[in-house]
């Protein structure tokens, strides 16, 4: 950050979105107020009601606004009696709390600069809450306020590789010459999925001239591919030679460490690899370096291009210029960054239309197939190619850079720690990657809950720490990398883990479990998202009141995305989001159930294998010595349609769990676009959306983490397949 | 695929011509075996390879693993340049490797 004007226009627009945001929630409160009146007025209504005075004091928070802060915490305190039963509604106190409303209106409207804040009219309403709560004694005091921001966060950047290839390493079988294969020649043929941008040759191991016997292979591959291919296309390349073979293949935007495992697992052999990726352009030398640090810890400071230099295998200068190439394409980047302002709905307008034209592309595509003009196919062909990369291309003027939702969050930090008493930093890794700008608005909040709960109930008070044997300042990391089609984001602490125990037996005291629930971990850390979960013993301001968890759920939910928790006792929390990269089109693989046609996200799919003709009614699988758990969406869906005699089963993957479905036919590869379904599908939970198929019949997009997650749940309850409800009846 | 050997001043000169690839690698392994117990400088002449693979390749890279013998390959043909290049071995091979204008384009002569 060089320039502060850059920062305050951001606070400025972020200010302007809260102003916006508090004016939709306290329109929402005034609506469910008045329909408590008439006395319509459900739990669902209470909840809101809370979760809308609870936002507002949060976000107020964010900006500094104490008065606010101080004057809702104790409307938020009234409408949580209400919420929990023990006070109830009637006139004067809907009177009372409309009058609130209105106060919290005027108190935001004076930070927009339209009058000054009436605190007097504040204490007055505060006056007259707590009559109404009974404790007259319990005034909230005011947050200290905010000083100017002089701690500044310390963001390390280069958590994923910046290149935009695959890197692959291979090490192929002693036999493989002999067994008629020609390991160039593979790699000749990777010239067929994109283009070789780097192959490093390792001859090293190969024996001396009198030992060496030529029909053996010696030779050892590290290849640098720049292509859109899949990694499955890229590893069946070396289907033939897998067996024998160590082939690590690499995606675009891997993360550092991911190679630093590479380098680990050839260290022995090879000791130039470090040297060898800087050389396919895989890794620079500034990342390396930055990796080894943060691996190494603060004692080993050895750059890696002195390592290098070390091992006699590189030159210094050399180093140093990949390094300088390194900084300059990034100031040259950051020139790039002034760019052209665009309203989001022209985009939106524009992206809508591209999907049009790549359905009437594909069915134009699919009518000239049917007639036979070869020459009127390959123009066809050619077209569609351009629509593919016009859809590729006006996707990504959508796509921001994370950083943009991450910049709000070390003041958040700052803020929340003092108020905490606890002494904690923030990390941001990855900052750069990219999503697309619908998504970035949308998970903010869901991020900030995420954050604030890991602060307040992951970190631990310093004493605690020290007496752990950890350092007394806490770190919460959040990490932002790319993986397979989409985004996932860590929020990640080192504080006390989740305690199994006590959420099982608060789950338990309200009714979310039973004692006898045989519950795995993850299902068991997923409890903390049920509404109205918490185990916090004591309630702060800022949470321990059970909102935000759930309604960070449905609004991760809603994006088509996951929430994974891993926990160490005693080590800390990883909230791990897994998102796609964007919500309008995506690659779909099409596949058929009986009559019915369904899409599966391309990016989700890991492979097709037949169903064995011996599985029976067991609801898993065997392969390659692990149980894959698998559902049959004829099933599920109640298709009555023609089956197939030898069903198929996408194995598809989401976040880390793995899951088969049971198809009965395969068309393949198709570009979807992805239309909502009405509210009146809102019900199925296995699909997502909807969309055209290029011959004008209309497929199910599937909801594959859902899918997902039915079917883990349904492997781990062993019941027979039978008992499985169908969500859908055809 | 043939392999002619001719001495010149305790010079070898090995002449390949045909294949160089995991067929032949064996047979030419152990020509050369012979000639480098004869004389410790090869030249090795590529000009009538008309086929190679990784075998090949890796056959001269085993070639120049002999200390105290002195081998060099010379008249690399078309095949031969192209697969050094795909391997990125020219450096590691050390051998002075000529391009003709017209192959480097693409359009071999």
């Amino acid at each position: 950050m060089t320039d502060a004007s850059n920062a305050a226009n951001i606070m400025a627009e972020a200010l302007g979105t809260f102003m916006e945001e508090a004016a939709d929630l306290l329109a929402q409160m005034e609506a469910i107020l008045l329909q408590a009146e008439d006395g319509a007025c459900s739990d669902d209504d209470l909840n809101a009601l809370f979760r809308c005075a609870h936002t507002i004091k949060g976000s107020g928070g964010l900006f500094g606004l104490d008065e606010v802060v101080r004057f809702t915490h104790v409307v938020e305190n009234v409408l949580d009696r209400l919420r929990q039963g023990t006070l109830h509604f009637d006139s004067p106190l809907i009177s009372l709390l409309l009058g609130c409303q209105d106060h919290i209106s005027s108190l935001i409207a004076a930070v927009a600069g339209s009058g000054e804040m009436d605190v007097a009219r504040s204490d007055e309403l505060i006056g007259k809450l707590q009559a109404v709560l009974g404790n007259a004694g319990a005034v909230v005091a005011a947050a200290p306020p905010a000083s100017a921001s002089d701690a500044e966060p310390t963001a390390s950047g280069g958590g994923a590789i910046g290149s935009d290839h695959w890197h692959l390493s291979l090490r192929f079988g002693p036999k493989v010459l002999q067994d008629g294969m020609d390991p160039l020649a593979f790699i000749n043929y990777l010239n067929q999925y994109g283009s070789l941008i780097h192959v490093e040759t390792i001859s090293d191991t190969i024996p001396g001239f009198a030992d060496a016997d030529p029909e053996l292979c010696y030779l050892g591959f590290e290849v640098a591919l720049r292509s859109s291919a899949s990694k499955a296309e890229i590893e069946g390349v070396f289907e033939f030679v897998r067996e024998e073979a160590r082939i690590i293949i690499l995606p675009p935007q891997s993360r550092v460490s991911q190679y630093l495992e590479l380098i680990e697992a050839y260290q022995g052999e090879v000791a130039r690899i470090g040297e060898i990726l800087i050389a396919c352009g895989s890794v620079t030398a500034n990342e390396l370096e930055q990796a080894l640090v943060q691996q190494h810890g603060q004692d080993k400071r050895a750059r890696i291009g002195d390592i290098l230099v070390e091992h006699g295998a590189i030159q210094t200068v050399v180093v140093e210029a990949a390094a300088d190439k390194q900084k300059r394409s990034e100031d040259k980047r950051s020139v790039e960054a002034k760019s052209v302002k665009v309203p989001a709905e022209r985009l939106d307008a524009l992206i809508d239309r591209v999907g049009e034209l790549v359905i009437a592309g594909v069915g134009t595509h699919l009518q000239i197939r049917g007639i036979n003009r070869p020459e009127l196919l390959e123009s066809a062909e050619l077209l569609l190619a351009l629509v593919e990369d016009i859809r590729d291309m006006a996707l990504r003027l959508r796509m921001v850079a994370i950083g943009e939702v991450f910049s709000r969050f070390p003041r958040v930090v700052r803020d929340v720690s003092k108020e905490l008493g606890k002494d904690i930093e923030l990390k941001i890794t990855g900052a750069e990657s990219e999503l697309d700008k619908s998504m970035v608005d949308k998970i903010g909040d869901p991020l900030m809950h995420l954050i604030r709960n890991s602060m307040d109930h992951g970190i631990e008070p310093a004493e605690l720490r020290l007496a752990r044997g950890k350092p007394a300042r806490g770190t919460v990391e959040l990490n932002a990398y790319h993986e397979s089609g989409s985004i996932n984001i860590e929020v990640k602490d080192d504080g006390g883990g989740l305690d199994r125990e006590r959420i099982m037996n608060k789950a338990i005291a309200s009714g979310l479990a039973a004692a006898e629930d045989n519950l795995s971990d993850q299902d068991i850390y997923r409890l903390i998202l049920a509404p109205g979960f918490s185990t916090a013993e004591k309630v702060t301001n800022l949470s321990g009141r059970g909102v935000g968890m759930d309604v960070v759920r449905s609004a991760i939910e809603a994006l088509r995305g996951t929430l994974d928790i891993d926990s160490v006792a005693g080590q800390g929390t990883t909230m791990r989001l897994c998102l796609p990269l964007t919500l309008a089109i995506i690659d779909g693989f099409h596949v058929g159930v009986g009559n019915s046609h369904f899409i599966i996200p391309l990016d989700m799919v890991v492979e097709c294998i037949e169903l064995p003709p011996d599985v029976g009614d067991m609801e898993y699988l065997e392969q390659r010595n692990e149980a894959l758990p698998f559902i049959r969406l004829r099933e599920i869906f109640g298709e009555q349609g023609p089956a197939h005699a030898r069903p198929r089963v996408i194995v598809v993957r989401f976040g880390r769990r793995r899951a088969g479905l049971v198809v009965d036919r395969i068309y393949g590869k198709c570009q979807t676009v992805i239309k909502p379904l009405g509210p009146l599908f809102a019900e199925v939970p296995a699909v997502s959306g909807s969309t055209i198929i290029g011959n004008g019949e209309v497929g199910m997009i599937l909801d594959v983490p859902a899918l997902v997650r039915l079917c883990a749940g349904a492997a781990r309850r062993k019941t027979p397949a039978m008992a499985q409800p169908a969500l859908l009846t055809h | 695929m043939s392999i002619q050997v001719d001495y010149e001043e305790g010079r070898a000169r090995v002449t390949l011509s045909g294949e160089l690839t995991i067929y032949t690698a064996a047979e030419i392994k152990a020509a050369l075996a012979t000639t480098m117990a004869d004389s410790s400088e090869l030249e090795v002449d590529l000009a009538g390879i008309t086929e190679i693979d990784t075998a090949g390749l890796q056959l001269m890279l085993i070639a120049k693993r002999n200390p105290g013998k002195n081998v060099r390959f010379v008249n690399h043909p078309e095949p031969v340049l192209r697969l050094v290049d795909l391997a990125n071995l020219g450096g590691a091979l050390g051998d002075p490797l000529f391009i003709s204008a017209l192959e480097s384009q693409g359009s071999p002569a």
